[in-house]
């Protein structure tokens, strides 16, 4: 370059050089579109037509009396309330144990962790064979006697949003048991050593060294569990699309097909405004939480 | 010891029913059509790989995997030079309006893709980048930067300011010391970004949906998931479309395993 890169000119510059490409890219295509959603759920705009109108509020009064919103909402919450249970609890249990055990520890990790790395689509390509009338589910449970529970899974109204969960924490509950795992890896030894020496069952020592050491590892990961529930579309969407009827139509769904397939775009922003106000909140605790465990 | 066996049998139970779903997703897609009565958890006796190979043309993943491939590779390595170049200048240098540029990247941990798809969808169209491979690139790296912005800034906190410093007083540029000072200091988030950039363009359904809608440009992810719905009963084929979107990143994990795991409790926020 011409110019001298001890001169007051190349000093200023360099931040800008340095941060121009990031920032850049992430303002256009981050920032402003997070804008412009919140802009959008103002309009009447059908997402085609040139001109759209500010109609104030309508939307969100929209969003208070539909119906369907609501059943969507209620629909996220279960579906959320179910993984949660899943991811913090079966993975708490599990990783405590995968803690105590050395020899097959890597093997059993891998095996409980390799569905994270798999794509979404992937994941609801495996299950929705799975979950078929005659699929592996339903002949294992012919198999081992409970033919009585069989249920075509993703056709039944009372089953779908359950086994979609079960699907979806099959594939996130790994991260839980990681993270539980190194939060496990910081409790002292000596404790496990005292509660043993004062007769403590292998349970109580869990009830009474393990759960309260791991308090606030387990608000991370239910905290993080809630806010990745709240955003998922790709396995609902590529299984049953909301269906049958609306029994598995969770937000993201809903305001993709409001929005993106009914060209009505100002009321699918609105859902998308709900949808960020929800996930940024419940992510500036999950930020809090990591925080004050790290320091 | 009694309860060492039965932990070990307990977590083996649990090991085998996460596997289980991709076991019979392999065995399935290695059975020749006159097996397929046999209960899933049958091995293939007569193993045949006609479906990979009739996905792979008829289906045309082969150019669906090469789309994937593309975007997944550029995405990795322009996240590592555009993040640690922003993190760079959060970390080592001085000047008004650091604290507000911070502060934007904060917002980005923050915002979830699905809930500004519509609108990020239109400002995609309005470049004029809508069915290109760039539209989705630029779209990828503006969602995940944030991430890998404070990936960066953890591992430059590292680096004493010393090192900096006396970097300048031999009369290193800013350019040379990030290059030959900082960086290689930083390889452990080099490969945690590359890895977990790649993991998760390749996997991504929603934002290639919206914004690749024409057949050529199709990435797996949409390809598969397209294949699903005319092929619907097709389950040999949609068997070996799933082992091929899975297996690259299932190898790329069995490798990298351990930065995956410290990669992926870094970037859970995502």
């Amino acid at each position: 370059m011409f110019l001298d890169p001890d001169s007051k000119l190349a000093q200023r510059l360099n931040p800008v050089l340095f941060l121009l490409p990031a920032v850049a890219i992430y303002i256009l295509f981050a920032i402003y579109p997070t804008i412009s959603v919140v802009e959008y759920s103002f309009t009447d705009w059908d997402g085609i037509n040139p001109n759209r109108n500010y109609i104030g509020l309508e939307n969100y009064e929209r969003l208070f009396s539909d119906k369907i919103f609501w059943e969507a909402f209620r629909n996220t919450f279960v579906w959320s309330a179910v993984i949660i249970v899943i991811n913090v609890g079966l993975g708490l249990v599990i990783a405590s144990m995968l803690a105590r055990v050395w020899k097959a520890r890597l093997i059993i990790q891998t095996a409980i962790v390799l569905p994270v790395v798999i794509s979404p689509m992937a994941v609801a390509t495996i299950w929705r064979w799975m979950y078929q009338p005659k699929g592996a589910v339903n002949q294992v449970l012919e198999v081992i006697g409970l033919g009585a529970f069989k249920t075509p899974w993703l056709g039944s109204p009372d089953a779908v949003l359950y086994a979609l969960a079960v699907a979806h924490s099959w594939s996130t509950m790994g991260l839980s048991v990681i993270i539980f795992l190194a939060g496990l890896q910081a409790v002292d030894e000596h404790l496990y050593e005292a509660a043993k020496i004062d007769g403590a069952s292998p349970l109580q020592s869990f009830r009474f060294v393990t759960l309260p050491a791991l308090r606030p590892v387990t608000a991370v990961v239910f905290i993080l569990t809630l806010t990745q529930s709240f955003k998922v579309f790709d396995i609902v969407w590529a299984t049953t699309q909301g269906g049958p009827i609306r029994f598995s139509e969770i937000l993201s769904t809903y305001m993709y097909k409001r929005g993106a397939l009914e060209n009505d775009y100002g009321y699918g922003a609105a859902i998308g405004v709900a949808l960020l106000v929800i996930v940024s909140l419940a992510t500036i605790v999950y930020m809090q939480l990591q925080n004050r465990q790290e320091s | 010891m009694v309860g060492r066996y039965l932990l070990v049998f307990f977590l083996g139970a649990i090991a085998i029913v996460m596997a289980s779903p991709l076991i019979l997703t392999v065995f399935s897609s290695l059975k020749p059509t006159t097996e397929l009565a046999n209960p899933p958890w049958y091995p293939p006796f007569d193993v045949t790989f006609e479906h990979y190979f009739r996905v792979w043309t008829e289906g045309k993943f082969n150019r669906y995997f090469l789309n994937t491939v593309i975007i997944s590779t550029v995405d990795a390595i322009v996240m590592i030079g555009i993040a640690s170049l922003a993190a760079y200048a959060l970390v080592f240098m001085k000047y008004p309006g650091k604290a507000l540029i911070q502060a934007l990247f904060l917002v980005g941990l923050m915002i979830p893709v699905t809930a500004i798809i519509l609108p990020l969808y239109s400002i995609v169209r309005s470049v004029g980048l809508v069915n290109t491979h760039l539209g989705v690139i630029f779209s990828d790296l503006a969602l995940a930067v944030s991430v890998f912005v404070f990936m960066f800034s953890s591992y430059f906190a590292s680096v004493p300011k010393a090192l900096h410093e006396a970097a300048k007083i031999d009369g290193a540029t800013e350019f040379q010391i990030y290059w030959r000072v900082v960086m290689p200091i930083a390889k452990p988030a080099v490969v945690t970004t590359a890895l977990l950039e790649f993991l998760w363009s390749w996997n991504d359904l929603l934002l290639r949906l919206l914004l690749l809608p024409s057949d050529k440009m199709r990435t797996l992810s949409v390809g598969l998931l397209n294949f699903q719905g005319i092929m619907t009963r097709d389950v040999t084929g949609l068997s070996s479309g799933t082992v091929i979107i899975a297996l690259p990143v299932v190898l790329l994990f069995l490798v990298f395993q351990r930065h995956f795991v410290r990669g992926m409790t870094q970037g859970a926020v995502k």
